[in-house]
């Protein structure tokens, strides 16, 4: 079998773009994560920003002071588990699963993961 | 037929009508109206001229008491068409909830279901000039914009409508007074009568019925009313004080061996800026923030707490509106943002609005109406008002917000913040409707209300009151179209009377 020039030219400038695609990829992510490492970053990495979220979470710690990331963890990761994260937040919310942080109306669970962010 | 000036009726004169209808607003003009082709001579004693005057306003000043309240000269107007010469034309019925005795709600209850009322409503409908009887059915045609969509749950979209004065080229609510001047001039067995004052209703020698009225003036003239009949069509404040002023023969006051005149007064809370609502879709439709056209109607949307939910929860009814576009502080575009991501939701156009409601409260026999030592030009005693709301009013109102916030975010159309908590940050941004009821409430046993499912002052033969001072439980619903359909209701109950 033999193999055009085109073909192999094609193939390697795919390669090129994805290799040059990752490196940007990873190149955003490091910029974007620029926390450390955490045990809830499986949970953290769902939210659109830490920051955001950090500043609903000092607010709704501030009013659940017996709030432990351990425990609220192993609860998220039942409640979300592997689902997207808004088919479970609108399971929750038909269910009633709601609460409030700074006089917002929000999801237990985005209120949950905003207190992660606030506590580690 | 022109209308009379009592000023210039002799001293000393007796009128001898069929019926006198004292008061000539909404409640007062309609019963003439009503009576018009009738065989049943009215005589409409109105305070008030034409116009305002404020020598004749004074006669409503008092005292008040506990929660502020808006000055008793204030929050009501002395001349011909009574509180309608104010009213923004806000219109809804009550609804059956509002009329149904609740265990977890003392003293609620009507005598009767809105049933009812179901008869009146339309020319009641006719006579505020809102157009069609359409109401919550306009959700299902269509309108100039897009319902807010809200997850299943207890608040749904609801409509207010309005009173237009057809052809007033500034879209004025209906003035009954001049509205209503010329068709009244010319009912044929109708008197109308403007500044008289009616200082006094007589009880006969057995107190089983009411002899007769001494009517004053400002002027000085002072002349008697001997009716068959009286209807008290003054106002859910005025209709009480005639009541309890009324004193020479029962010290308590015509019609309150009971201690009941007075009590229950009740207006509609409107507490601003309650809350934050963001629609993560962009701009909320225009007929959420101000009255719009359709199908014939003027209506504004609201969100109403279902009657079911009002159940379910125990909740008393509130039908919050959008005030104005507000801007959110860096925790609300926070919370937004987050929240929104989550949802899977684009909020990058999101619109935030404030939030204020027009919120019913619980019964009350404390917050009452008492008579007080000053008097006023004519020498009747004034007012005090002693005005309450309790925490409980705040609670079932911030659940039906709280129930709101969680349907925008099931529906995944918006979010909501509450924007009060505690008491003080409530009464700080409290505003009142003007809409006084329950002073002479409207029950069975003469021991817990004044009149009877009639609106018949109990033991007294020959008294009515027409009004919302009738109301017994007052919804969240503004009075005006539904003290029309039951003033509506006891002039088909009169034409009996007078067979």
């Amino acid at each position: 079998m033999s193999v055009s020039r085109r073909t192999i030219m094609a193939a390697g400038g795919t390669l090129v773009a994805a290799v040059a695609g990752g490196i940007v990829y990873e190149g955003w992510r490091l910029l974007r994560d620029r926390y450390p490492p955490t045990p809830y970053d499986d949970l953290l990495d769902r939210l659109n920003s830490r920051e955001d979220a950090r500043r609903i979470g000092l607010v709704f710690l501030g009013r659940h002071r017996n709030f432990t990331p351990a425990t609220a963890a192993r609860a998220l990761r039942q409640r979300i588990g592997a689902h997207e994260l808004s088919a479970a937040l609108a399971n929750e919310v038909a269910l009633g699963g709601i609460t409030e942080a700074a006089g917002w109306i929000i999801p237990e669970s985005v209120a949950g993961l905003c207190a992660l962010a606030a506590s580690v | 037929m022109s209308f009379i000036d009592a000023r210039q009726v002799p001293n000393g004169t007796q009128l001898t009508p069929d019926l006198v209808v004292v008061g000539g607003g909404p409640a007062g003009i309609t019963l003439a109206l009503a009576l018009a082709h009738t065989p049943i001579k009215v005589l409409l004693l109105e305070a008030g001229g034409m116009e305002f005057d404020s020598a004749t306003q004074q006669l409503y000043a008092g005292d008040e008491t506990g929660v502020r309240y808006i000055p008793l000269d204030a929050t009501r107007l002395r001349y011909f068409g009574g509180c309608s010469n104010h009213w923004g034309g806000w219109s809804r019925p009550l609804e059956p909830i509002d009329f149904e005795q609740r265990d977890w709600l003392p003293y609620s209850g009507w005598p009767f279901s809105r049933a009812e009322l179901e008869p009146y409503f339309t020319r009641a409908q006719q006579l505020i000039e809102a157009g069609p009887f359409l109401y919550d059915t306009l959700a299902k045609g269509d309108l100039p914009g897009s319902l807010l969509p809200l997850g299943p749950g207890g608040v749904y979209n609801s409509f207010f409508q309005f009173s237009q004065w057809r052809g007033n080229a500034n879209h004025l609510p209906t003035a009954f007074g001049h509205r209503y001047a010329d068709a009244l001039k010319g009912i044929p067995n109708l008197q109308l009568m403007l500044h008289a004052n009616v200082t006094g209703l007589r009880l006969a020698h057995d107190v089983r019925w009411v002899d007769h009225l001494d009517v004053a003036t400002l002027s000085g003239g002072r002349f008697t009313v001997h009716p068959r009949h009286i209807v008290l069509a003054c106002g859910g404040i005025e209709n009480a004080r005639l009541l309890l002023a009324s004193n020479d023969v029962i010290s308590a006051g015509v019609g309150n061996q009971n201690d009941q005149v007075g009590r229950f007064f009740a207006d509609h809370a409107i507490p601003r800026n309650t809350a934050t609502l963001v629609v993560f879709g962009g701009e909320i439709a225009g007929f959420y923030k101000a009255n719009q056209d359709a199908r014939g109607a003027h209506f504004r949307a609201t969100l109403a707490p279902t009657e079911r939910f009002r159940r379910e929860q125990k909740l008393l009814g509130a039908l919050p509106t959008v005030e104005q576009r507000v801007e959110l502080d860096e925790i609300g575009r926070a919370a937004v943002a987050t929240t929104s991501a989550a949802l899977g939701v684009d909020a990058s156009n999101a619109h935030a609005y404030s939030l204020g409601t027009g919120l019913e409260l619980a019964p009350d026999p404390e917050r009452r109406l008492t008579l007080i030592d000053t008097r006023d030009a004519l020498g009747m005693p004034r007012l005090k008002l002693n005005m309450t709301i309790s925490d409980g009013d705040f609670a079932s109102y911030r659940a039906i917000l709280v129930e709101l916030g969680r349907q925008l975010l099931a529906a995944k159309s918006g979010m909501l913040r509450l924007d009060r908590s505690t008491r003080t940050e409530w009464l700080s941004a409290m505003d009142w409707g003007n809409h006084h009821m329950g002073t002479t409430r409207m029950h069975e046993d003469p021991k817990r209300g004044v009149v009877d499912a009639n609106a018949q002052v109990h033991g007294l033969a020959n008294l009515f009151v027409a009004g919302s001072s009738v109301f017994p439980t007052y919804g969240a619903s503004n009075p005006t179209l539904n003290l029309i359909a039951l003033t509506l209701r006891l002039a088909d109950h009169l034409k009996g009377v007078f067979g």
